[in-house]
């Protein structure tokens, strides 16, 4: 671990320091805010909040090619198998509870089967987080899911905003890189710059306004209303659409099909693309069967997996409380009123 | 003056009667302005009920899941759903009859009217506010919004923070209706075509790499397509996320299905899901502007439905949703029309 401060008249430096990374900056276009590799920007704009596309699809990308197969005079099939470049890249303005979110598809796509896809591309990725200063969104929760404004879960450096210089936090080998291919910009802290850094991660602390309470109580309450209509009546305006999952930063589920580009010679290829519980045909079964045939069963299954399943999975929310799917949902399901309401179900 | 309470009193005796089966309007999310779909079911939950310039959302897309709910069911209840709609949604409401999606006792139509104002656009809204929250957003006397920031009463007018589609409404009055709360009042909708004016002055090819760099940001959510009134198919060729399976499905069936479109969310399969949309909406969208409002990238569908609305108008004289005994645009010719490949 190790503590700079760099100023921000020095940070476009520092950016243009990093040639041999592809280095991501959030840049604003009129959809809101998204990480961006066009190389004009050399600074994280003053009212940055989150992008709205979060990081993970420059670890976990909506598609992703396995091989191409094509057949050959002799009917064979001739398969190339297609894996991600190995090339290094650096994602500025990542907030803590993207950071998090990263962190728990660490879980997902490793463990016992490491995926490889994923970790060639996790493992060059260098994440630089940036603690809030103001809650990003006004549905921010990430204090009641274990998270907080200033976590360092997942990242490898964190960079605290204190006006005219940034503290900076390297937490990995690979972010004591990122400071030493410009080692000259950084200076060492004082105890003034500690000192104004724990007051602005108090002070954010303070900012958030919304808060999930009793969340470590809600796995076993989802348990005990598993069968009951509850679940009806809050998923009676879903509208089936994937925003919830889709921009959720955990969210990781996929869809595996073989794409055929010509029938003769036969040519495609196999590409795994993310997938939603949202969408009706999720778990639909070839026979016709769909284990979750409606909105109660799917809304459910959201809920389920981040506050119950991945608990006793990995014994952590698979939701980092960033609201997302609150602000986005066209018709208003709030995850916060919808746990509140589950856990006094019946009480 | 729409009355709240009138609205409330109406729902109340179609649920007391039991002459509809629930009633969907709209209440506010949490303690805040902003709305959603209510589903009330009994009548002492009328109370939840709200009317506001926040009530963008086209209930009539709720229509499809009742109507999926009867099918599966073995002996469902037939009762008509209540709904609250306003002139665009109840302009929806004729074309599904049209098309005979519906018959006209499925529904029970609460008709509100827009009078001089309509819904707002939020952006809009935040502009104008330049930063300050808002509290409430209500409709205020003749063609103003009143929204209440820190306790005060900011009066607004409302073509400064309207949804481009009410500027450019033709009907803020329900052309279909049981019940209908509210004044009608002419109004002089103006271009009707002034959101797509600019666009139409592109050249093609300007026009190709506009829509080419919208489509590449696309998610294919869908959510533009599950927000649809008009989009109820049951499998969607334009869509590779549902497949009409069935146990008769056989297994011949379920191996030869195409996909016209795949998954991968590149380019080619982006525009191909748009457009495939936008001409199936041809004489069938009433511009709710629901798919552009929902969709969490702010791709500027609007343009596209719009701009086939009006090639439906010049070409065909044909206008979407006024009339429900009229057929649909793709199912009907006139005998003076200008080609002559039709006699």
């Amino acid at each position: 671990m190790m503590e700079k401060t760099i100023l921000k008249s020095s940070f476009p430096q520092w950016i243009k320091s990093l040639q041999s990374f592809k280095v991501f900056i959030p840049k604003r276009e009129n959809f809101g805010w998204e990480l961006s590799s066009n190389n004009q920007i050399l600074e994280i704009a003053s009212d940055y909040t989150y992008p709205v596309v979060p990081p993970k699809k420059l670890i976990f990308p909506q598609e992703e090619i396995f091989f191409e197969f094509e057949q050959n005079p002799d009917n064979g099939i001739e398969l190339k198998e297609v894996l991600p470049e190995e090339s290094p890249q650096v994602i500025f303005g990542v907030r803590p509870c993207d950071g998090r979110a990263v962190e728990a598809m660490d879980l997902v796509f490793g463990g016992s089967f490491e995926d490889l896809y994923y970790w060639r591309r996790r493992r060059q990725t260098t994440l630089v987080g940036l603690a809030c200063h103001q809650p990003p969104s006004e549905n921010c929760f990430c204090l009641s899911v274990e998270g907080s404004p200033y976590s360092e879960d997942g990242l490898d450096i964190l960079l605290t905003d204190l006006g005219d210089r940034y503290f900076v936090k390297a937490l990995t080998e690979k972010g004591e890189k990122l400071l030493s291919e410009a080692p000259s910009l950084f200076k060492e802290i004082t105890p003034k710059d500690r000192e104004e850094k724990e007051r602005v991660h108090l002070e954010a602390q303070g900012k958030i306004k919304r808060h999930l309470n009793g969340a470590r109580e809600l796995p076993e309450k989802i348990k005990a209303i598993f069968d009951s209509n509850f679940w009806d009546e809050e998923s009676s305006n879903c509208l089936r659409c994937g925003i919830c999952t889709y921009l959720c930063p955990t969210c990781h589920c996929f869809d595996i099909n073989d794409e055929t580009k010509s029938l003769a010679p036969l040519r495609g290829r196999r590409i795994r693309t993310w997938d939603t519980c949202q969408f009706p045909d999720f778990t639909m079964h070839s026979s016709g069967h769909n284990p979750r045939p409606d909105r109660a069963s799917r809304l459910r299954q959201r809920l389920a997996h981040k506050f119950l399943y991945f608990i006793l999975l990995y014994d952590r929310f698979q939701c980092v409380g960033c609201g997302r799917c609150i602000s986005l949902c066209p018709v208003g399901i709030d995850i916060i009123e919808v746990l509140t309401r589950a856990r006094n179900h019946g009480k | 003056m729409v009355s709240l309470d009138q609205l409330k009193e109406e729902v109340k005796k179609a649920l007391s009667s039991g002459k509809v089966k629930y009633f969907i309007g709209y209440e506010n999310i949490g303690s805040g302005w902003q709305v959603r779909p209510a589903f009330i079911r009994q009548p002492e939950d009328v109370d939840r009920l709200v009317w506001t310039p926040a009530c963008f959302h086209n209930l009539v897309r709720f229509l499809h899941d009742e109507k999926r709910r009867r099918a599966r069911e073995k002996n469902p209840d037939i009762r008509p759903v209540g709904l609250v709609v306003k002139g665009c949604d109840s302009r929806s409401i004729n074309v599904l009859l049209q098309e005979k999606y519906i018959e006209r006792n499925d529904v029970y139509i609460i008709g509100v009217s827009c009078e001089l104002t309509g819904v707002i656009n939020i952006t809009k809204l935040n502009q104008h506010l330049n930063g300050l929250k808002p509290q409430k957003v209500l409709f205020g006397s003749k063609g103003t919004f009143k929204v209440i920031v820190d306790d005060r009463e900011i009066e607004i007018e409302a073509p400064d923070i309207l949804a481009d589609r009410c500027l450019e409404c033709p009907a803020n009055f329900p052309v279909i209706a049981d019940v209908i709360l509210g004044e009608e009042i002419k109004r002089n909708p103006g271009n009707r075509y002034q959101s797509i004016s600019a666009y139409e002055k592109m050249a093609l090819d300007e026009r190709w790499s506009f829509w080419q760099q919208q489509f590449s940001r696309c998610l294919r959510c869908y959510a533009c397509r599950s927000v649809c009134p008009m989009c109820y198919c049951d499998e969607c060729v334009a869509d590779s996320i549902a497949y009409a399976v069935t146990a008769e499905t056989t297994a011949d069936e379920k191996a030869q299905k195409t996909r016209w479109v795949e998954r991968n969310p590149e380019l080619s399969e982006n525009i191909f899901y748009h457009l495939v949309r936008a001409i199936h909406l041809a004489g069938r969208c009433v511009d709710c502007g629901e798919c552009e409002r929902v969709c969490p990238v702010e791709i500027p569908l609007r343009l596209l439905n719009k701009k086939m609305e009006k090639e439906a108008k010049e070409l065909f004289g044909y206008e979407v949703g006024f009339d429900p005994a009229q057929p649909p645009l793709i199912a009907c010719f006139r005998d003076n029309d200008p080609q002559d490949f039709i006699r």
